[in-house]
């Protein structure tokens, strides 16, 4: 039976001595999944590696059921864009996209046609016809996600995707994302910028050093690190009175107080118990304003994973 | 593996995208001049044959029995009233005789003094009738064959075996056929095909494919253009009938050779693209090899792309026999036979092309390592 997942098995990878990926075991599922990792933490290695332009010197993987090493299969579901452009210099856009198609069997015109609709995904048309080589960073990193999706991949995989995109392009990029896990594609993207991640994962893949630091939900890799406390903005009216409450609590092990006395920054290592002490406060007749988590977003946890380590 | 339908129809779309790389590269500029210098050189030489032709017949040409006629001691006043028309005819006078002339014995007994020179020359529209004349009379009769299609045809084996061989088709090949993948390499686009639903093994048949064809065309044609600038000027009727007689195939087998050159060292550089990441070592390696194949044992001289190509030359490039050890150097080893010459390539290209199908499988993308 065909496989629904890409699933890495015990997989490594050493270039000559340097370390790419260590042990690393994963099942991804279909939605959008991040790999998250500082520059050289093995990003890269794994896409490479998922879409056979490496080998694993140890270990296994397989994308739905495939073999990296059967492109001829692998290939027909799955799409790369790589960092690198591979465009030759007197390729447009357009004969860039419909050229790879052409391998997959198309006809030219069918070729063309697919060509044109993944540029028009990417907002690339107006530019299909001048050469990729004039194309500035931003065009040049759609025109590689156009090329990827023109064969519509049940797979896409993608690194550093959002790389010199404007604000505009990058929401229709991410609105495209979005649209392809909808019809339960996988989505394997890169960053390093880790506000794309927070906002566009469903899952993400925490890796430092060649090692998977974490994997899951962004909540829910959180609530794995017990010890990592997490971080609360408490708008109240008697902050002082409420921060000596919240003191009695053992689960919290930091309460900062702003200047205007309105607003408590309190960091606790048990989400659910905070959220219970709270409760049994407003119940005590403190009011509370507002309660907002601070550090949802992944860098607070990135950085506490890591260690700060980004390069 | 079963190759199917697909896979020939994707080799060939490789093969038809390669194309204009490979004869478009403006890396492989230098290619075009290695392939078309013998027909520059011959066609140089055929147009300066043409412009001499002409001056030589402008007065006319001169019957060839009478300038056969003309022997040493004959006054010049006699040979010009059988012959009034020379091509050329120069006349001077020497204040000092010329060192060569006598020996010092002579010179010391006889007092220098002036002399009459003249030279005068004669087209029977074949050959050049060269004659000087001192104080009036014959000292010297010199014939040449103005064209001598039999030396054009030796001159182009010499160029054809030891610098188009050897060199042009050598070198050419390592700057097609390593370009396919190192090229790629280098550029990082190779992931462009790694990329498409293409078993490895089809990749490296269609880029050989598109290598093959453009190598060929350029040095296939290469070959024929100088042959052909080789013949054009030789319009006697000598030349002619060897035209007719073995003149195309001559030709083919001059386009064969190279073909099958294309052949042999596009297979041994598409490997050593894929193994190797320095083009130069295994070119000097691979000169190496071929130059000291002479040497070699025989069975080891028949791994060798040169000896099968020079046993499909038409003509030999004969050594000029005064220079042994240019002749030791150079001199090639027992030809085989043609139909084994031509089985013997496609062997050789046969097994390296299995090993380079095992090296494209292997081969990883690691950009920042090249």
């Amino acid at each position: 039976m065909k496989g629904t997942e890409v699933i890495f098995e015990d997989v490594s990878k050493f270039y000559g001595e340097v370390l790419g990926v260590n042990k690393v075991t994963l099942h991804i599922p279909p939605g959008i999944t991040s790999l998250v990792g500082p520059n050289g933490s093995g990003k890269t290695t794994l896409m490479n590696l998922m879409t056979g332009l490496i080998h694993p010197g140890r270990g296994s993987i397989t994308v739905l059921g495939l073999s990296p090493r059967d492109p001829e299969q692998l290939m027909r579901v799955t799409g790369y864009a790589t960092q690198f452009d591979s465009a030759p210099r007197w390729a447009t856009g357009m004969e860039f996209v419909s050229t790879g198609l052409t391998l997959y069997g198309y006809s030219p015109t069918e070729a063309r046609d697919r060509a044109w609709q993944a540029l028009e995904q990417v907002g690339l048309t107006e530019a299909a016809g001048r050469k990729v080589a004039g194309y500035s960073k931003g065009m040049r990193q759609r025109v590689r996600l156009a090329q990827a999706i023109a064969h519509d991949p049940q797979v896409l995989v993608l690194d550093e995707p959002l790389n010199g995109l404007d604000p505009l392009v990058r929401a229709e990029t991410i609105s495209l994302f979005r649209r392809y896990a909808a019809e339960g594609r996988h989505v394997i993207l890169s960053s390093h910028v880790l506000q794309e991640v927070d906002l566009i994962s469903d899952q993400v893949i925490l890796i430092a050093n060649g090692m998977i630091v974490a994997e899951g939900e962004i909540r829910g890799v959180r609530d794995e690190m017990s010890e990592h406390p997490s971080q609360f903005i408490i708008r109240c009216r008697d902050a002082s009175r409420i921060a000596s409450l919240l003191f009695c609590e053992d689960h919290v092990t930091e309460i900062k107080m702003n200047d205007d006395r309105l607003g408590l920054l309190v960091l606790t290592r048990n989400r659910e118990e905070f959220s219970r002490a709270l409760t049994r406060i407003a119940l005590a007749g403190h009011v509370i304003d507002g309660v907002i988590p601070s550090d949802e977003s992944v860098d607070a946890l990135y950085e506490y994973l890591i260690g700060g380590g980004r390069a | 593996m079963m190759i199917t339908k697909v896979q020939v129809q994707q080799a060939w779309t490789i093969a038809r995208i390669e194309m204009r790389r490979a004869f478009l590269s403006k890396r492989g500029l230098w290619v075009y001049l290695l392939a078309l210098f013998p027909a520059v050189a011959f066609f140089g030489h055929g147009l300066q044959m043409k412009f001499m032709e002409e001056r030589w017949s402008r007065n006319g040409l001169t019957q060839a029995r009478v300038v056969d006629s003309f022997t040493k001691g004959e006054k010049v006043d006699e040979i010009l009233k059988r012959a009034p028309n020379p091509s050329f005819d120069h006349e001077w006078t020497n204040r000092r005789e010329d060192e060569g002339d006598r020996d010092d014995k002579d010179r010391k007994t006889q007092p220098e003094e002036p002399q009459r020179r003249r030279a005068i020359s004669y087209y029977d529209g074949q050959r050049v009738i060269d004659l000087r004349f001192t104080n009036g009379v014959l000292v010297e009769k010199h014939v040449r064959f103005f064209r001598d299609p039999t030396d054009d045809r030796r001159v182009f084996a010499v160029i054809f075996q030891f610098f188009y061989l050897r060199l042009a088709i050598f070198f050419g090949c390592l700057g097609i056929f390593m370009n396919l993948f190192r090229g790629e390499m280098l550029d990082k686009t190779l992931h462009f095909w790694f990329l498409a639903p293409v078993r490895r093994e089809v990749l490296l048949a269609g880029k050989y494919l598109a290598g093959l064809v453009a190598s060929t065309v350029i040095f296939g044609g290469g070959a024929l253009l100088g042959y052909a600038a080789m013949l054009w000027p030789n319009t006697g009727v000598d030349a002619q009938a060897f035209i007719a007689a073995a003149g195309w195939s001559h030709a083919f087998w001059y386009a064969a050779a190279a073909t099958l050159g294309c052949l042999g060292y596009g297979s041994v550089f598409l490997a050593a693209g894929l193994l190797l990441k320095n083009p130069i070592i295994p070119a000097a390696v691979i000169l190496l090899w071929e130059s000291i194949n002479n040497f070699l044992p025989a069975a080891l001289q028949k791994l060798s792309v040169l000896y099968y190509l020079q046993s499909l030359c038409p003509e030999s490039a004969l050594i000029d026999e005064q220079q042994p050890l240019l002749r030791l150097l150079l001199a090639p080893a027992a030809p085989a036979s043609k139909s084994l010459a031509v089985l013997g390539l496609v062997l050789v290209t046969a097994l390296v092309l299995w090993a380079a199908s095992r090296a494209v499988t292997r081969i990883e993308i690691n950009y920042s390592t090249e």
